[in-house]
Parts: structure tokens; sequence; C-alpha cells
């Protein structure tokens, strides 16, 4: 699987600052700790800036380029931001992300072709997020038919079910989950790509590792690409790199219907094991889900 | 082959909550079926109705609200004798307005005794109510707490910035939680879980899940609660099976189209009968949502919602 780090991040409380203020030691050593750990492709994001954008995003290309040479993913709503970011990089970039919004499709495609550069196809439509997974299936098609007519080819389409916050909407987590199992069928030749951090979005912060390791596992089980990631968990790494085999064989036997006797495991595992619980909903989520 | 009536297969059970104290006490909870799905399950409790005092006489009531209290609306203690003898409360929720901070600001011991003398005066059941300022409510309802010890009141409403507090006062003195959270089942359930961690015992935990009236986002509060029954009766979640409280009878009178008085707009009609059917039909639809508890205010609402309560349960 593809790891995307997501911590070059302007909201990130560890680099958001020094992304602002253009200070290259630290956003280099942040570049420089995720591709050691392990990640793929180096996400930058710089939110939606509209003044100075541009000037950023060339700033913070540059900066990361000249420590690494992976794959960047460029992740701004500033479409000129985005083009600034597109001219200056050596490597093909990802686009992070084109929605099927129709005030926002075809410039993105026409940047994508433009830069020859591969693309997130976000499933987020004119009528806002989708309801549930025929919704995603439905924007997939429409999606990859704009994309198609714009001259790109399925494989360089990374198609974004769209993950929520276990603590909003179990059935949307669930929705996303089933979506991911069809989308081989739906569009055959497209990569898949999951926020997998957005599920623990609201969790106390020191707790959200078990809900995203937990889901990316249960996102590999249906065909994952690619999982934008938090660069920083080790463990997680481990995981989507076939490291913790017993990990994935507990969560992956819960899903096919096995139930353990969850309170003689050893605690890491009943915490993945409670984890799949509600990720599955089979136990409504709280905060203290870990300790019943 | 014969037709067969689908039916939903149970695993859980709402636990059972005494409210009171010897002869007057009052049980609700206890369902093993979603709300009058008597077909599938019982109910061996059904919905009790309580009525609103306040601790102090209301100044912003339509006057349709106002007319069944003229006479007691400055003595709680007689209103709530009224509403017991005269209107068939079957509890009373003193709502203990007074002490917000920002208005009268009574303190704590005043109130107190307040809530002791319309325990005294009632042989029904006391939901005392504070007014959701933290630090004020963690001093109100303890003292009343600790005046009225053994009494098993309710106490609410109990949120997570003063659960501590006040559940440890609960669980001293022997009263019940109503534990609040804003329309959320994920987050009812986490407050039910920590205060299961301080030691509140089930018997002694109901549920508040906010409610609101019709035309105001009812329909979220149906969600949330038919959710938690949804998850306490058929996927074991321990943690939500306890009674559900709805304090509707403030949200429902408080609407525009509740106070609009007929003279300014008459196309609204007679404004006595829209705020009285607007908190029966707020509350029977809480009731199907699985309310335990409904908080009323005006007589004929109550007899409106006590009358199908019967029918229901037929």
């Amino acid at each position: 699987m593809i790891l995307i780090g997501e911590n070059l991040n302007i909201t990130s409380s560890v680099v958001g600052e020094p992304l602002k203020a253009k200070n290259a030691a630290a956003v280099q050593a942040m570049a420089k700790e995720e591709a050691q750990a392990g990640i793929d492709v180096l996400d930058i994001n710089i939110g939606p800036m509209r003044k100075g954008g541009g000037e950023l995003m060339e700033w913070a290309v540059k900066t990361v380029q000249s420590v690494t040479d992976k794959m960047l993913s460029l992740d701004t709503a500033n479409m000129d931001a985005m083009e600034a970011g597109l001219k200056v990089s050596k490597n093909k970039v990802l686009i992070n992300s084109v929605s099927l919004q129709s005030s926002r499709i075809d410039l993105g495609l026409e940047l994508a072709q433009r830069y020859k550069a591969d693309l997130i196809g976000l499933l987020w439509s004119n009528e806002g997020m989708p309801r549930d997974a025929n919704e995603r299936a439905l924007n997939t098609v429409n999606f990859v038919y704009k994309a198609n007519a714009a001259g790109i080819a399925n494989e360089r389409i990374w198609i974004d079910p769209i993950v929520s916050p276990v603590s909003v909407e179990i059935n949307q987590v669930k929705a996303c989950t089933e979506f991911l199992g069809m989308l081989g069928e739906i569009a055959p030749g497209c990569k898949s790509v999951a926020g997998i951090s957005n599920v623990s979005s609201g969790t106390p912060v020191e707790l959200r590792c078990w809900l995203n390791r937990t889901y990316m596992i249960m996102l590999m089980k249906q065909g994952l690409y690619a999982g934008i990631v938090d660069g920083t968990d080790k463990d997680l790494i481990a995981i989507a790199r076939g490291k913790q085999p017993e990990v994935v064989k507990l969560v992956n036997g819960m899903i096919e219907g096995e139930k353990p006797n969850i309170a003689s495991l050893p605690k890491e595992m009943q915490n993945y094991a409670r984890t799949v619980r509600v990720l599955t909903g089979e136990s409504l989520y709280s905060h203290s889900w870990l300790e019943v | 082959m014969a037709f067969e009536i689908p039916r939903t297969t149970y695993s859980g059970k709402i636990r059972e909550v005494t409210a009171g104290k010897g002869e007057s006490a009052l049980t609700v909870g206890g369902e093993t079926a979603f709300p009058f799905y008597l077909f599938e399950g019982q109910m061996p409790h059904l919905p009790r109705l309580a009525m609103e005092v306040y601790d102090s006489p209301p100044s912003d009531w339509p006057e349709a609200a106002v007319e069944p209290f003229k006479d007691v609306i400055n003595d709680p203690v007689n209103w709530a004798k009224k509403c017991v003898k005269e209107y068939g409360a079957e509890m009373i929720c003193l709502q203990l307005t007074s002490t917000d901070p920002n208005g009268e600001n009574r303190p704590a011991d005043k109130a107190a005794e307040i809530v002791k003398k319309v325990a005294d005066a009632v042989s029904v059941p006391l939901i005392v109510w504070g007014t959701a300022n933290h630090d004020k409510d963690v001093e109100v309802l303890s003292a009343a707490a600790e005046m009225c010890r053994d009494r098993n009141f309710i106490l609410g409403p109990v949120e997570e910035g003063d659960h501590k507090q006040i559940g440890a006062a609960a669980k001293e003195f022997n009263h019940i939680i109503a534990a609040a959270t804003p329309i959320d089942i994920n987050l009812a359930k986490q407050l039910n879980i920590l205060l299961g961690n301080l030691g509140v015992p089930d018997d002694k935990l109901i549920i508040d899940p906010t409610v609101s009236g019709i035309g105001y986002g009812i329909e979220y509060c149906y969600s949330a609660m038919e959710r938690m029954r949804i998850a306490a009766l058929t996927q074991q979640d321990t943690k939500l099976q306890f009674p559900i409280i709805a304090n509707i009878a403030r949200e429902a009178w408080k609407t525009k189209e509740a106070r609009i008085s007929e003279k300014e707009n008459p196309k609204m009609g007679e404004a006595k009968r829209r705020g009285i059917l607007l908190e029966a039909m707020s509350a029977t639809l809480l009731l199907m949502a699985g309310a335990d508890i409904l908080v009323m205010r005006h007589p004929d609402a109550l007899r409106l919602v006590k009358e199908l309560i019967k029918d229901l349960a037929g």
C-alpha cells in the first residue's frame, strides 16, 4: 500500500507556524522524518490560503524537494497555488484534490492535464457529501466520465470516498468501507485513496491511533491503494508494511465474523478488537470505547 | 406459505429506576421492546408525567400557560400541591430558575430550603432542575441533595462539566442523576460511562438527551432517542439501557408559535389552544421516541397525553 504522509500541514501544531513563516529547517526536518519513517508520498497542505498561497506553495515544494526525492501531493483549495506548486515540481505530482463540484472540476482536470499530474478525485458533488455507498458510486461514475473526456486515463485517478469521523456518523463510516469494495468494478484501473485520520477526528488525541490503524486495516481488506496517514505513527506504518500480521489477522478475522473473547486478549489486541466493534457499528462509539 | 409478521429481535432491557421514597415512590423503565411495541415486548411501567413548578414567578410565559397557576404562581409549595391534587401530576419538576447567576442569583442554601418545603408538601417524587450553570448547579444541587438526603430525587441537568461534583453528592445522599448531553448519542454514552466510573449505581441514572419542540429540531431529538433505544435493546449496549427524561414543556412554550397572540396574528388562531397542542404533540413525539418521564406544563396538555398513553397501552 502507498502511504501518503499528512504531517506537512498548515494546521499542524508542529510545522504549521514554521510553514507559514517559511522556516525551511523545521519544514525539512518534518519531511525527512516522514521519508525516513517509510512514507511514500509527502502531502503538502497549505489549506485554502488565498493571499500569498501561490508563493507559499512554490516555496514549500522547492524546500521539500531539496531534501527528498519522494513524490509530492499538493493539497490546497486555491487552484492558483496548486499551479504554482505544479510548475516547480521536479517529479510527478498528485493533485489533492479535485472535487466533482461544477465550480471546481474543470479547472482541476485542466491542471492535471497540463502538468501531467495524477489527481485525487474527491467524491464531493454539488449536492455536498454523498449520503451512502450508492451515491459514492454515482459520483465516481460522473467523475471518471468527465476526467476521461478531458483525456485523463483511469490509472491517473485516485478516488477518495471521503472518510467520516466515527464520533459523528457511523453509517457514513460503514458506507465508505462498503463503497471501497465496489470501486474496482465501477471504475476499473482507478486507484483509491482515503484520508485515514479523518475517522478519528474529534477523538481525544492520545487515542486516535487505535482508530486510524484499525480503520486502515479494514480498508486494506477492501483493496485500498493509498492512505493519507500520520507519518509519525510507527505502528501504523509497520502494519501497512506487513510487519504486524497478528494485528491484521485479528481485525480481518473479526470482519469475517469471528468473535474473539476480548477480555482474554493482551491489552493492545483488546484495543484493536474493541475498535473493530465500533468501526463496524456493532458497538456504539464513545470516547471511552477502549474501556467498555 | 403463510405470511409471517416480521419481529425485532431484542437482546437487552431498559433498567428500572425508582424515584422517590416509600409509598409515593414510582418506578420507570423496564422496557423490553421499542416504545409501545406491546406486540413484541413489555412496558412494565408506563411513561410518567411530571409537572413543572418554578421557584420564582416566571415573567416570560404566555397568558395561557400562566392561567391555570394564577393563584399559586408566587408560591412553589402550593403550586406543587395544586399540580398533584387538581391536575394529576405524577411527579413534580422543580425548576430552580431563581438560582441563575445571571438573574436573581438566589443562594444555594435558600434554594435548598425551597426544595425541602416542596418535597415535604407533596406525596410524589421530585425532580430538581438547575440552570445548567456548572458552578452554581454544583452548589445548589449539592445543597438540596444534602438537606433532603435519602429522598431519592432526580437531580439535573448533570453535564460532563459538573458530573463529578453532583455525581458525588447524589451518591452520598442517595439521589438519582439525570445525565444531560446535547442531542448526541456518543456523548450520552460517554457521560453514562463517566458516571459509572464515578460509582453512580446503574439504578440511579437516567438520560436527559436534551429535547426541543416541534419546529425547532425535534426530529433530531427523536432520532437520537430512537438510536439510543436501538443500541440499548438490540445491540446490548449496557451504557444506554437507562430510562429517558424529556424536559419538553419549557421548549414548547418558548417558541414563537406558542407565544404570539391571536390579536398580533389572527391567522394563527386561538393562542391557548395552539400552545396546549404544541406541548401535547411535542410530548407525543417524544413518547414515541422512548421518553419515560415527560416534564409538562399545561394541565390540558397533560390530560391529552395521559389519555394517549392509556389508549396506546390499551
